[in-house]
């Protein structure tokens, strides 16, 4: 049902930007250029003393860095294409290379731009603008995000990061009252994890669709700039291969700017259906194989605070930044549900990041943190660990 | 549900009206002589939602006209705020307005502080005489507080106490920087 309403948003959205003649005629003040290369990269260090390998061995220090170029290609006023490769060195010594987005944005007038192809998609704020090493303010990821890094033994309850398809994105002014930010978009979707029960969600698409429904998602935000801006995002789809089992997730994000200080988070929730199966048993003490649907739930929340030290007047200060993050997990596959899936489901617990960040140019930043987290449902790992690690890494945007 | 499902059309065509209705002022705003301190004010309050705003330095003219497409898009500006943004990068980049000791400008009219301030959007990031930003401090007591050395060495050398600084560098004559501290310092 929800996903009519999203469909009847994009529609009303789409007629009311074709009505729009407010074009963005002027010409720019700038030389117009074609080809630009921005980008960002990080080298870290991650101390993890309780870490083992498969064979039980020390993994006492990791070593990783990345390199992430931006090509910014401008076709015309109207089309610009961009593209984001990541080049990374894991802790294994090996190179990675993924396509982070690829797409074109076309300005279709003043206040609509229609994008289409691989692209960060407006779900939070965290994936689509404040992942980037020298954006995130802390060496680590929020303890709701997988991927992008690892998360260490928190298993992440959200991976919506990017994909394939089309956004609309369409900025509403309401004079001195603000602004309304609307993003909605259909994209490939989710695929299904191979495995029992219908195995997982699986949301790093790189294959295509694997069924013939395609997901819809939007984000609405309200902007009281320059202090708040507070979005509701939503995303639906389908995922297992017959298109039956649905994944559906939403979430609140939230941002306040201050002349030193910052506050920002976000609050997760998801669903996903997934098959069972289990014998009963019958009155007369015979037992019957049963198979059905059920609802499995993930949810969590982040909330970081920032506080720049320039607020004290003292010169040697200046380039100083500290960071307090706290994260959230919770699942069914917490012990509240017994059943096998409880290993697969990923540990669940909290996790507190304190980091003191020293910024040597306003996109170059030294990150020192630590970070300790607690895990509610030990069992769900075959290797239950401490986990408190300790972090330094140089970011830099360039 | 139904309610929703019903007034979930009105909602956006009403804020669709609203954005319409307004469209015009930004229009205007787009051509009139304030479009540098608009950017600049533009400026300070979308860069710093994600980051640290960075100098206009750090591209030049050409590269920025093709990384402000995609900051609109990251920043939800509208096309008429990505000019205003780009004339504001344009104006601190821009050679003829460089008007250092040993430039041929020294012959141009010498603008007062206000003029000054205004021409370069100071008040895009910081609070003077009870209007402008809060990206930077507010610079109403800047002078006393400080002394005139110091303002004198930020306007030459934003970076010299906060390497985080985005605050551009403006070549400006030495009667351009005294005008603006005297500027700062009155009532």
């Amino acid at each position: 049902m929800k996903t009519k309403y999203l469909y009847k948003a994009v529609t009303t959205a789409l007629l009311l930007s074709s009505a729009s003649v407010a074009y963005a005629s002027d010409a720019s003040t700038l030389d117009v250029g074609r080809l630009a290369i921005s980008g960002y990269g990080d080298v870290g260090y991650t101390y993890q003393p309780n870490k083992k390998d498969a064979d039980g061995n020390d993994i006492q220090n990791n070593v990783v860095a990345r390199f992430i170029p931006i090509f910014l290609f401008q076709m015309s006023e109207k089309i610009h294409i961009e593209a984001e490769l990541e080049f990374a060195v894991d802790e294994n010594g090996e190179t990675e290379t993924v396509l982070e987005y690829a797409n074109m944005h076309y300005f279709f007038n003043d206040n609509t731009i229609i994008t289409a192809g691989r692209f960060l998609l407006p779900f939070g704020q965290f994936g689509a603008n404040l992942h980037p090493s020298w954006i995130n303010k802390a060496a680590s990821n929020p303890g709701i995000y997988g991927g992008h890094g690892g998360n260490g033994s928190m298993g992440g309850v959200t991976g919506i990061m990017n994909d394939t398809g089309v956004n609309i994105s369409n900025t509403w002014s309401l004079g001195d009252a603000g602004k309304l930010f609307t993003d909605f978009y259909v994209v490939s979707g989710p695929r299904q994890e191979a495995g029992d029960h219908g195995g997982g969600v699986d949301m790093d698409v790189k294959k295509g669709d694997n069924n013939d429904s395609m997901a819809l998602g939007g984000r609405v935000a309200y902007a009281f700039l320059p202090q708040w801006e507070i979005g509701l995002s939503y995303y639906s789809g389908a995922y297992s291969n017959d298109g039956e089992l649905d994944y559906t997730a939403y979430t609140i994000d939230f941002n306040w700017i201050g002349s030193y200080a910052t506050v920002r988070g976000e609050i997760f929730g998801s669903t996903a259906g997934t098959e069972w199966e289990e014998e009963v048993e019958l009155p007369d003490g015979s037992e019957v194989h049963e198979e059905f649907l059920q609802d499995l739930n993930k949810n969590g929340f982040y909330v970081q605070g920032t506080w720049q030290a320039r607020q004290l007047g003292k010169a040697w200060l200046n380039p100083i930044e500290l960071v307090l993050r706290y994260s959230k997990t919770a699942s069914d596959f917490d012990g509240s549900i017994s059943h096998v899936l409880e290993e697969d489901g990923g540990r669940m617990g909290s996790r507190i990041y304190y980091g003191i960040n020293y910024w040597l140019e306003p996109s170059a930043v030294l990150k020192f943190g630590a970070e300790s987290t607690s895990i509610d449902n030990e069992a769900a790992s075959h290797d239950p660990i401490a986990d408190d690690r300790i972090f330094l890494q140089l970011a830099f945007g360039f | 549900m139904k309610l929703i499902k019903l007034v979930l059309p009105f909602i956006i065509i009403t804020v669709s009206a609203l954005t319409l209705s307004t469209f015009s002022v930004s229009a205007q705003a787009a051509s009139d002589g304030s479009l540098v301190a608009k950017g600049a004010k533009l400026y300070s309050e979308n860069c710093g939602r994600c980051h640290n705003p960075r100098p206009a330095e750090e591209y030049t003219k050409r590269e920025w006209s093709v990384v402000m497409p995609h900051m609109r898009a990251k920043a939800h500006m509208t096309g008429k705020e990505a000019l205003a943004v780009e004339a504001f990068l344009a104006s601190t980049l821009t050679a003829d307005i460089r008007d250092d000791d040993h430039s041929s400008t020294q012959d141009k009219p010498q603008r007062t502080g206000e003029e000054l301030v205004t021409v370069f959007g100071c008040q895009g990031c910081h609070i003077i005489k009870g209007e402008g930003g809060t990206l930077g401090p507010q610079l109403d007591t800047t002078v006393a507080d400080k002394g005139v050395k110091f303002v004198i060495r930020k306007l030459l050398e934003p970076t010299f106490n906060n390497a985080a600084s985005a605050m551009p560098r403006y070549p400006m004559s030495t009667a351009d920087k005294q005008a603006i501290v005297d500027y700062l310092k009155s009532e």
